[in-house]
């Protein structure tokens, strides 16, 4: 029984795009995005057709970036935290790809990147798009109480962070420029769907609306390419990343039924898949230059210290809880961000850019799920954690390989 | 890795807890204030309605906290307060108001049947049932033992 | 200075029963709609044990504002129906006092339910 493997050829990272609700913007990654929404309603009548929105328009603007086209996509991988994945089906019927739907909880963006990483490397497919999606406002009514009750959030409670967030993977290495994406790209996914004038235009008045914002000062729409320092339109990337293997994880439960202490059910996931992986790799913590949690919160993140100085094993001093880190200590969110998009935005907003800019060699990225639903907690089940992990690597452009290594 | 027990009194010690001073200061001030704005509208009902009884004045009193409450939720407003003062604003009839309240907004996506009809007593439900079965317990004493 | 005290009294008891109930929230991390329930019984155990016409002689709406009024209305209405109409005053009593209450939050809410929408939260 070996749950780690290591990919027979490299698996280039082409893109990845990103949209934000409000609150995230302002948070500590606010700067690194490449959508972010002034109204999480995304002129939408319902939260959850925003967020199916914002993922259809992640995948769209990935692809873009990535400077293919939707028909040079082979397999569409997503999901995300509503009942029967439905925002992510529903953002996929824009689509004329292959779709496989994928849940693991908080964790289902790693399981899309391993299980896609595996497909290009077995060659069944070339390029792959991972999205992942949450929404605060829908999940907090799936998961908890309607939004307006008047109640008292526990400080053990996380924050469901409001984005979405896609990869596109790929056998081909990326292009040294990303390119551009326009708000007219976005629109053409309708154009490409052959839909009727009426919904057409009421889809571009809703963009120009949101034009409008822009003009406030703050941006709604796809950021201005080259002004930004942080963006990575335009700019020659000195180094490309490659995913070389990854850990697959178990469901591991100790016994936490507090479904406001969601970080402590899933830390022990967690510290199971990182035990594994250097166990089972070989390599040591010294050997990575990073290591990102998904969303552990920051009492999750102290338990699962605790829990690896338990083993010995003492964590890089380069280790993100990417939940933990979400938001500024102002937004009160007590343990910080959550959710199905919070490592897929952290990932390709921030992790990615600081590979493609070589200042990491190469990471371990552990997002990690709670697997229960509304349910469950009610008939006196314990919740059960999950936690995938993959590697990714940074290189350096002139020395692309595209043989076969082993 | 740890003993589930070990774990679960791990997880118990350390987690944060709710701040007892803050929480129980924000409930108490603010529910006092409530209730006074209750006995505040009993007063005013008195002074323009001289002649009313007592009893009807209290269900005056009640029926528009009630709205207020209603009211508060429908704008927005009682979630920040109950954010602030938990059970300052969950236990007054305002707080029974809101709780009816807001999963009726909430739903209102899903239509009028199934969505406001439907889920309106989501939250609001178990009090009704339990005060139903209590009154009719009681009625039943009421009955056969006075 | 009567008024003021009588307010005095409103506020003192009325703060002290949300707090007993903020104290079962951080304590016990019960939900909000188990807390009303657990209140609105107590309302009604002490309408029946006779003590709540005490603290209402002396707090007002301190103790009538909190969910605890509608259970010893509830109580003291099934109780008087038993006494006044027999058997089916004594069924149909508890609802018939509160009734007012229960209808304007009904019809409040669907009004509401209608005509707003729930904001998302920025904390």
């Amino acid at each position: 029984m070996k749950r780690t493997f290591r990919l027979n050829r490299p698996v280039y990272i082409k893109s990845g795009f990103t949209i934000v609700g409000p609150k995230e913007g302002d948070g500590n990654f606010g700067d690194r995005f490449d959508i972010v929404l002034s109204d999480d309603l995304w002129c939408e009548k319902s939260y959850e057709k925003c967020e199916s929105k914002m993922h259809r328009d992640a995948i769209t603007g990935a692809i873009k970036k990535a400077g293919l086209n939707r028909e040079d996509i082979d397999i569409m991988m997503g999901g995300d935290l509503l009942n029967e994945l439905s925002s992510t089906s529903l953002a996929a019927r824009n689509f004329p790809t292959a779709f496989l739907g994928l849940y693991n909880a908080c964790s289902t963006f790693s399981e899309a990147m391993l299980i896609a990483s595996m497909l290009i490397d077995g060659g069944f497919a070339n390029n792959i798009t991972c999205s992942t999606s949450s929404h605060y406002s829908s999940a907090e009514r799936q998961y908890r109480f309607p939004l307006e009750l008047g109640n008292q959030r526990t400080p053990t409670a996380q924050w469901t962070v409001t984005c979405a967030g896609c990869t596109v993977l790929s056998s081909t290495p990326p292009k040294r420029y990303n390119c551009e994406v326009y708000e007219d790209d976005i629109i053409a996914v309708d154009k490409g769907l052959q839909v009727d004038d009426k919904t057409l235009e009421k889809y571009k008045k809703s963009v120009e609306k949101q034009k409008l914002v822009i003009d406030k000062g703050r941006s709604n729409i796809i950021r201005d390419n080259f002004a930004h320092d942080n963006n990575d339109y335009g700019k020659a990337n000195s180094h490309y990343a490659v995913v070389t293997g990854g850990t697959l994880g178990r469901v591991i439960d100790l016994g936490i039924d507090d479904e406001a202490n969601m970080g402590a059910a899933m830390a022990p996931a967690a510290c199971d898949t990182i035990i594994t992986h250097f166990e089972e790799s070989g390599l040591s913590p010294s050997d990575y230059d990073g290591i990102f949690t998904g969303d552990l919160g920051r009492f999750g993140k102290q338990t699962l210290e605790y829990l690896l100085s338990k083993e010995g094993i003492t964590l890089p001093t380069y280790y993100m809880d990417a939940g933990a880190s979400y938001f500024t200590a102002e937004q009160k969110t007590f343990q910080g961000g959550s959710g199905a998009g919070c490592i897929n935005t952290v990932f390709n907003g921030y992790i990615l850019k600081r590979l493609q800019r070589g200042e990491l060699k190469r990471i371990l990225v552990v997002p990690t799920g709670a697997l229960l639903n509304k349910d469950t907690p009610l008939q006196k089940e314990t919740i059960p954690g999950i936690s995938h992990a993959f590697t990714v690597e940074s290189r350096p452009f002139d020395k692309i390989d595209t043989k076969k290594y082993s | 890795m740890l003993e589930r027990k070990e774990y679960q009194k791990y997880v118990e010690d350390n987690s944060p807890k709710s701040p007892m001073t803050r929480t129980l200061f924000a409930a108490f001030v603010v529910g006092g204030i409530i209730c006074c704005i209750g006995e505040g509208i009993g007063d005013i009902i008195k002074l323009i309605f001289e002649d009313m009884p007592e009893k009807e004045v209290a269900i005056w009193e009640s029926c528009i906290m009630i709205f207020l409450g209603s009211f508060l939720t429908a704008i927005g407003v009682y979630d920040r307060l109950g954010r602030f003062a938990g059970g300052g604003s969950i236990i007054p009839i305002t707080g029974f108001a809101n709780s009816v309240t807001s999963p009726a907004i909430e739903y209102n996506r899903e239509g009028v049947f199934f969505g406001i009809c439907a889920k309106m007593f989501v939250i609001a439900g178990p009090i009704i049932v339990f005060s139903v079965a209590a009154s009719f317990l009681v009625g039943l004493i009421g009955y056969f033992c006075v | 200075m009567e008024i003021f005290l009588t307010y005095l009294k409103v506020f003192a008891v009325g703060g002290l029963v949300c707090m007993l109930g903020q104290i079962l929230i951080n304590k016990t991390k019960m939900s909000s709609a188990r807390i009303l329930v657990l209140y609105m019984l107590l309302g009604v155990v002490l309408e029946v044990c006779g003590a709540f016409d005490y603290i209402k002689e002396f707090a007002g709406s301190g103790i009538t504002i909190p969910i605890t009024g509608f259970g010893s209305n509830v109580a003291k209405g099934a109780l008087e129906g038993a006494k006044a109409d027999g058997f089916l005053g004594a069924v149909a009593g508890g609802l018939r006092s509160v009734s007012a209450g229960l209808t304007v939050a009904i019809v409040c809410g669907f009004v509401f339910g209608l005509i707003s929408r729930s904001r998302s939260k920025k904390m």
